[in-house]
């Protein structure tokens, strides 16, 4: 970025994910991980200017779920902003506070808690709109399945077809997810504890009417890249190594994986297939990221790519590239 | 550094229902009112902050997936904010973090609610607090702002009367304004005669359940000079938070009162700092804060530096605050929110009025020569805070 | 001092179902209700947080100790709520924090046993009155076991 717009590194990530948490309350997984992300770092809440958070109401049962997630991430006294839409857009915020200097040091916590519901694919339900989607019982699998539909004329995956023609083992697994993570501004950390840079993010979302969109298309995922290629700053992913992708469905991980135009040598979901690596929908996304910069982090990857999808059969997506080095070009 | 600006404020006139829109139609309304007044059209904005404040509220999960292409967004960055009640401001300064960065030239941030439709608005706010402990009593809105009313009260031996100056001056104000939900003026003997919601809260003090669509247009300084779009600037933003927990706000080791909004001041003061105002009640001309109740008013002005705490009622007695007083800004020419409340929006709405003030477009509330504007918002149990200073131009305030 | 509980799950419909997980913290404060006590957790800078919460949010710091605190305090603040809400209880009835002896955050709950009918009387009773917890006879394990009276 130019002198007036800093580079920004990630320094620090910490992750809760399990299938079922009964013995914490959704607050206090909120607690435990974003005290050990502060901790991994050597900092403190002291040295965090700002927070922004990401939940989804009706998955957590909460209203307004920011008011209990004040406390636990660490938010009362600081500038504290919740960005609803998915998980994925607090890391995007998070990231452009920093580059306008607003922040030196932003964390970023995301979370989706579905045992607390006693019918999670309810909760998805009621993101039909009432007048048609919800008496077709619309929700992510469905929807999922929809789109894949479009990508393959048969089953392929491992164990009973779920919603055709998706089976078990092509669905994401579904549990309670917490990740946290601190983003800062060269210059204001010690440097080499960088765990990755960010160099940019796109995203974009789509039309909402399932009829309206290609589903095979991917088309608010090509606006996203087609930002960042406008702007010429972040390799496109014709140089990645690596890409974690949280799509829907495994046939959708393969259509994108594809679009990408990877080369040969370049790692898809490393980390672990959809089935693999636990997760919820409002978060998919930023789980995915977390891997990308793990990828980073360990030395496998120099330019990984973390992408994420959200609302039904991928309405919006949203891509975010993690380098080793700081303002590597193409 | 790069400056942002306010291009265009648009508003719907807000009423209690609409049945003849749909929630996307009347989302589009503000849109389209917002673009209009920033004369600008969809093709020119680079992204779009939506403000929506609970899902619960307009019975869709993720609403603002739903009114993407009313919005006329579909296929741009679009990201909802949520800081409850202050949603509508915080989407402001989100989009103005857009514009700072350097990635984008024009953003929207443009909604709608429809609080009356609901039917059970205060039930389903019940549900903000803790899941444990605060379910099983009738916290909402209502009870957590008459518990701060009668603090107040105790703690500055004040009473009823006080908060009823706020309503009338309020509702004079939205009497003049063509698109706030209260039109009609109030008198001080009328209030005190309301019915009781949640004592010392009565009819009289409360703001309605509004339905209604705003937005604002956001430009970056080089897009303005180079299109010669007229703006107001802004010259310094803040946010805050407090505990959710309110029985923390009293004892002797309580950091700030409920009977305050200190929380509010730190936001204030952020905003300020930047805009680089030391003297408020001097150097501010218009202020359009966030208000639900009259009450919540006067804790308000006093965080906002107008008046010492527990001074705010001695204030409206002298006249201040009202439009065409002689010293100090003008609070709530618009009416404020307790006269117009469609929550998702009603922080965009104060940044709005603000807005027009200072670039004189504010018609029949307009106050003279106003320069300086602040606006600020509130969201959860009093618990998130938004502010942010506009001028006129970007000369030292 | 109670034993440490077994989680608990609050039930709650809201259009939705849900289950909620309420923490060992939590879950041990309503099972001290059930012995008719209220108890707190005290935090890194001494503050003794009634209800009590597993962390502190002022610092971002777990709480440590457990202290039982007295049953009896001030009301700092209070309500009377006159208008119906749907899915709330019916009106009129009083809401008060109080800051019981030994706490340092007030507590939320009924106020129950005054006459409301005059509603500034009542007020005058409440303000700054001294409040007594009292326990349901057959608790259920959630904030419902407990309520206020004045003293």
């Amino acid at each position: 970025m130019t002198d007036s717009h800093p580079s920004v590194a990630v320094i620090a990530t910490a992750t809760t994910q399990l299938e079922r948490e009964t013995t914490r309350s959704l607050e206090e997984m909120i607690f435990d991980t974003t005290r050990a992300a502060l901790a991994g770092a050597c900092l403190t809440i002291d040295d965090i200017d700002a927070v922004v958070v990401s939940g989804n109401d009706e998955t957590d049962g909460r209203v307004i779920s920011i008011m209990a997630a004040s406390g636990p991430s660490g938010g009362v006294g600081r500038d504290l902003t919740m960005t609803a839409s998915s998980g994925d857009h607090a890391l995007v915020y998070g990231w452009m506070r920093v580059l306008a200097g607003q922040s030196r040091r932003v964390l970023v916590v995301g979370w989706s808690k579905p045992s607390e519901g006693v019918d999670p694919d309810h909760a998805e339900l009621v993101e039909a709109e009432p007048y048609l989607l919800r008496n077709v019982g619309m929700n992510h699998t469905a929807a999922a399945a929809l789109q894949a539909s479009l990508l393959q004329d048969a089953p392929t995956g491992d164990g009973p077809v779920v919603a055709w023609p998706l089976t078990h083992g092509d669905l994401p697994v579904r549990g309670d997810t917490v990740h946290a993570l601190v983003l800062a501004a060269e210059g204001s950390f010690e440097p080499g504890i960088e765990q990755a840079w960010l160099l940019d993010c796109g995203w974009a979302t789509g039309a909402y009417e399932l009829g309206q969109r290609d589903l095979a298309d991917f088309a608010p995922l090509r606006a996203s890249l087609d930002q960042m290629a406008a702007r010429g700053i972040a390799p496109e992913p014709g140089a990645w190594d690596a890409a974690e992708i949280g799509a829907d469905s495994e046939p959708s991980v393969r259509a994108v994986a594809d679009l990408l135009g990877l080369p040969s040598r370049a790692v898809v979901n490393a980390s672990g297939s959809l089935a693999d690596v636990i997760t919820a929908p409002h978060v998919q996304g930023l789980t995915r990221m977390v891997s990308a910069i793990g990828r980073i982090a360990e030395g496998a990857a120099s330019v990984a790519g973390g992408i994420g999808f959200h609302g039904f059969a991928g309405q919006g997506a949203t891509v975010a590239v993690f380098a080793a080095q700081k303002g590597a070009h193409a | 550094m790069n400056h942002v600006g306010i291009a265009g404020f648009g508003q719907t006139k807000a009423v209690t229902t609409r049945s003849d829109v749909t929630f996307p139609e009347l989302v589009r309304e503000g849109v389209d009112l917002a673009l209009a007044a920033a004369n600008m059209t969809m093709d020119q904005v680079d992204a779009v902050v939506y403000p929506l404040a609970p899902d619960a509220l307009i019975g869709v999960n993720n609403g603002e997936r739903w009114v993407v292409d009313a919005i006329g967004a579909t296929g741009k960055p679009f990201m909802r904010v949520n800081n409850g009640g202050a949603t509508g401001m915080s989407a402001v300064l989100t989009a103005w973090t857009h514009i700072a960065s350097g990635l984008f030239d024009v953003v929207l941030v443009a909604g709608a609610d429809r609080v009356s439709e609901s039917g059970s608005a205060q039930s389903v706010l019940n549900k903000m607090w803790d899941v444990g402990y605060e379910r099983t009593v009738p916290l909402n809105t209502i009870t957590m702002l008459a518990m701060s009313a009668q603090r107040y009260m105790q703690l500055y031996d004040s009473d009823e009367v006080d908060m009823a100056l706020v309503s009338e001056k309020n509702r004079y104000h939205a009497s003049l304004n063509p698109y706030a939900h209260l039109q009609s003026s109030i008198t001080v003997a009328e209030v005190l005669a309301s019915r009781t919601l949640a004592w010392p809260i009565k009819l009289g003090d409360a703001c309605p359940s509004s339905t209604g669509a705003a937005g604002v247009v956001m430009v970056s300084e080089r897009y303005a000079k180079e299109h010669g779009v007229e703006v107001a600037w802004v010259r310094g933003l803040g946010q805050n938070s407090e505990t959710l927990f309110m029985g923390d706000r009293v004892g002797p080791k309580h950091v700030g009162d409920h009977a305050d909004a200190d929380a509010l001041a730190v936001a204030f003061e952020r905003a300020y700092r930047q805009a680089g105002i030391v003297d408020p009640f001097a150097q501010i001309d218009v202020a359009e804060v966030y208000a639900p109740f009259s009450s919540v008013e006067l804790h308000v002005v006093e965080a906002a530096g107008f008046a010492p705490k527990g001074g705010a009622p001695q204030a409206l007695r002298e006249g201040k605050f009202r439009l065409g007083a002689t010293e100090g800004p003008v609070v709530n020419p618009s009416g404020g929110t307790q006269c117009t409340n469609p929550i998702a929006v009603t922080g965009t709405i104060r940044v709005g009025e603000a807005a027009n003030q200072v670039l004189g477009r504010a018609g029949a509330i307009q106050v003279d020569g106003a320069r300086v504007a602040v606006a600020s918002a509130i969201g959860g149990d009093h618990q998130f805070y938004s502010t942010m200073v506009l001028s006129t131009d970007l000369e030292e305030i | 001092m109670t034993t440490i509980a077994a989680p608990a799950f609050y039930e709650q419909t809201w259009d939705l179902s849900y289950r909620h997980a309420l923490g060992e913290t939590t879950s041990r404060f309503l099972a001290g209700l059930a012995e008719g006590k209220i108890l707190g957790r005290v935090t890194e800078e001494g503050r003794v947080i009634v209800p009590p919460r597993a962390f502190d949010d002022r610092t971002h710091t777990p709480t440590g100790d457990w202290v039982e605190v007295g049953n009896e305090g001030v009301v700092e603040m209070f309500t009377i709520v006159a208008e119906p809400f749907r899915g709330l209880p019916d009106p009129p009835y009083a809401l008060a924090y109080v800051l019981l002896d030994g706490a340092d955050t007030a507590l939320v709950g009924y106020v129950k046993g005054i006459d409301l009918s005059d509603p500034a009387a009542a007020a005058g009773k409440l303000k700054q009155a001294r409040a007594v917890v009292r326990f349901a006879d057959e608790p259920t394990g959630t904030a419902a076991d407990y309520w206020f009276e004045l003293a």
